[in-house]
């Protein structure tokens, strides 16, 4: 401290910058809420449309399926909005804001496909297991099938999962949440199906969400959100089974050999 | 999943049927092991970041104490001493937190605060100057990108270390240190001033970091009104008592 003090504490751009870098955040964190207030609003007529399935009878899901894509198009294109600003930008700076929405506009792609929506390009060859049991009969949709991220991503235009770039993308986490999100739905329209009568869904349901449940006990979760919904899985896949069940016991469904052994497997466990 | 191979009553391998309900799963099966190899790569990273930025911390804790205590041997040596620790604990996770991944790991990385923290108390007592955003990157001993956010917060916690230093330097040798044009209150003050000039961020930490700001401003405050007001009267030695009047404790020793 022998030193004279220099004359002063402050030089002046250090409190400039942190402004200019305040102000600018403030105004990022604004245009990318406006954003996602238009995307909440778009997701939420898509979810309405989609609502609309449990009342539905499966002959009417082909134009039900269309309004929901078209729907799921009005997001993608404030999807691609949103890209452009984001990207400009550290991407898990900003997430934050738009994370639940944009998982829910991916639920809401993800129902769409599983309804029948969005089916594979041609030139794209689909996964040769890929078929659906019910495709035999070729003018009927495939009911039941899961997009990947890479598929959904496709669908919005944006990248996914990126990990040496930074910009704007649909991370493995939205889609994984996403997907609980779909199971919870799925197990509601077990029951509906049944009430419109349609007894062969709840069985494409069940086999389905038993899959998606099998699926997510292969992760390695840490004590999280994912965690916490690939949880919750479980308790849809009784809800369904409990559907299954009480068609079979009363004989409302007709029982090939895989439900036949389904079932027995089901006694051995308990 | 290819779970094992379906026997019948006799233990004879049953042959399998084309069941429907094995197509699917299969197929998720990939997709899902794949899934699980990303996020296992993500949480070995993120654990990886947050027991470096823990030793970080700590590193940068021990610098400052001894900053404190030492004053003035020896600066220079002890800060070269905590950074080439903290260089060392730095380097293995510099991969782990570039491009899109310093922000996505920020919160785990807080160690970075903690060091400005130091950084700019050592910048400080050499040369009576704040340290800016530029001399605080190339001090870091690593080539992990800081952020505004990491140098704003970082000078937040740079007022509990001047508050200490003052109460410490006060008690010995009576005066405010500084000389007759500035001295540690009014350096504390004036980079107060800055702060509550700044836009205001609505988030919960940093209206926090004010509140603490403002308290330790102000037990400097109340440092130089004691010597001012019972200057005569007290003992060498003399500590001010503030913990009845303030949340945090306030003597340093």
């Amino acid at each position: 401290m022998s030193a004279p003090p220099p004359p002063t504490l402050l030089d002046p751009s250090i409190f400039a910058s942190l402004e200019a870098k305040l102000e600018e955040e403030t105004q990022i964190r604004d245009a990318i809420s406006q954003l996602v207030q238009r995307l909440d609003r778009s997701v939420a007529t898509a979810q309405g449309l989609l609502s609309r399935v449990h009342s539905t009878p499966r002959a009417r899901y082909p134009q039900l399926v269309a309004q929901v894509e078209s729907a799921v198009k009005d997001e993608a294109a404030i999807i691609t909005e949103l890209d452009k600003v984001a990207s400009q930008h550290p991407y898990y700076k900003y997430n934050h804001k738009w994370t639940r929405s944009v998982q829910h506009a991916i639920g809401t792609a993800i129902y769409c496909a599983w309804l029948g929506g969005f089916p594979p390009k041609a030139p794209k060859s689909e996964d040769a297991s890929a078929e659906a049991p019910s495709s035999s009969t070729s003018k009927e949709a495939e009911i039941g099938r899961l997009l990947t991220l890479e598929e959904v991503g496709a669908i919005f235009s944006v990248p996914t999962n990126l990990k040496s770039r930074d910009a704007f993308h649909l991370t493995i986490e939205e889609y994984l949440l996403s997907l609980a999100d779909l199971t919870s739905d799925l197990s509601r329209l077990a029951t509906n199906a049944v009430t419109l009568g349609d007894f062969q869904l709840p069985l494409t349901i069940s086999a389905f969400v038993k899959d998606l449940f099998a699926g997510f006990q292969l992760l390695n979760l840490k004590n999280d959100i994912i965690r916490k919904r690939a949880d919750g899985v479980k308790y849809e896949v009784k809800r369904v089974e409990d559907v299954v069940y009480d068609l079979s016991l009363r004989g409302l469904i007709k029982r090939p050999e895989a439900a036949a052994e389904a079932d027995t497997e089901m006694e051995a466990a308990e | 999943m290819a779970g094992g191979t379906k026997r019948d009553y006799d233990g004879n391998a049953r042959k399998k049927t084309p069941q429907q309900q094995q197509q699917p799963r299969g197929r998720f099966h990939a997709m899902f092991e794949n899934i699980r190899d990303e996020l296992d790569e993500h949480y070995d990273r993120r654990e990886r970041v947050i027991k470096a930025s823990r030793d970080v911390t700590a590193q940068s804790k021990k610098m400052v104490k001894e900053l404190n205590k030492d004053f003035p041997d020896d600066i220079q040596q002890d800060v070269d001493t905590r950074l080439k620790e903290i260089a060392k604990l730095l380097s293995p996770i510099v991969a782990d937190v570039q491009s899109i991944n310093r922000y996505r790991y920020g919160y785990s990385l807080r160690c970075l605060e903690e060091l400005v923290e130091a950084l700019s108390f050592a910048h400080y007592l050499r040369h009576q100057k704040v340290i800016t955003l530029e001399e605080t990157q190339a001090a870091t001993p690593a080539d992990i990108l800081l952020t505004p956010h990491d140098y704003m917060f970082g000078l937040f916690d740079l007022f509990g270390e001047l508050m200490r230093f003052a109460t410490v330097t006060t008690a010995q040798s009576g005066k405010l240190v500084g000389d007759h044009e500035r001295n540690i209150l009014s350096d504390i003050q004036e980079l107060g001033c800055s702060f509550e000039m700044l836009p205001q961020m609505p988030t919960k930490d940093f209206k926090g970091k004010m509140e603490v700001m403002r308290q330790s401003i102000n037990k400097v405050e109340k440092l130089g009104y004691g010597l001012v007001v019972r200057g005569s009267e007290r003992p060498k030695g003399w500590v001010p008592d503030m913990k009845d009047d303030v949340p945090r404790p306030a003597s340093p020793v």
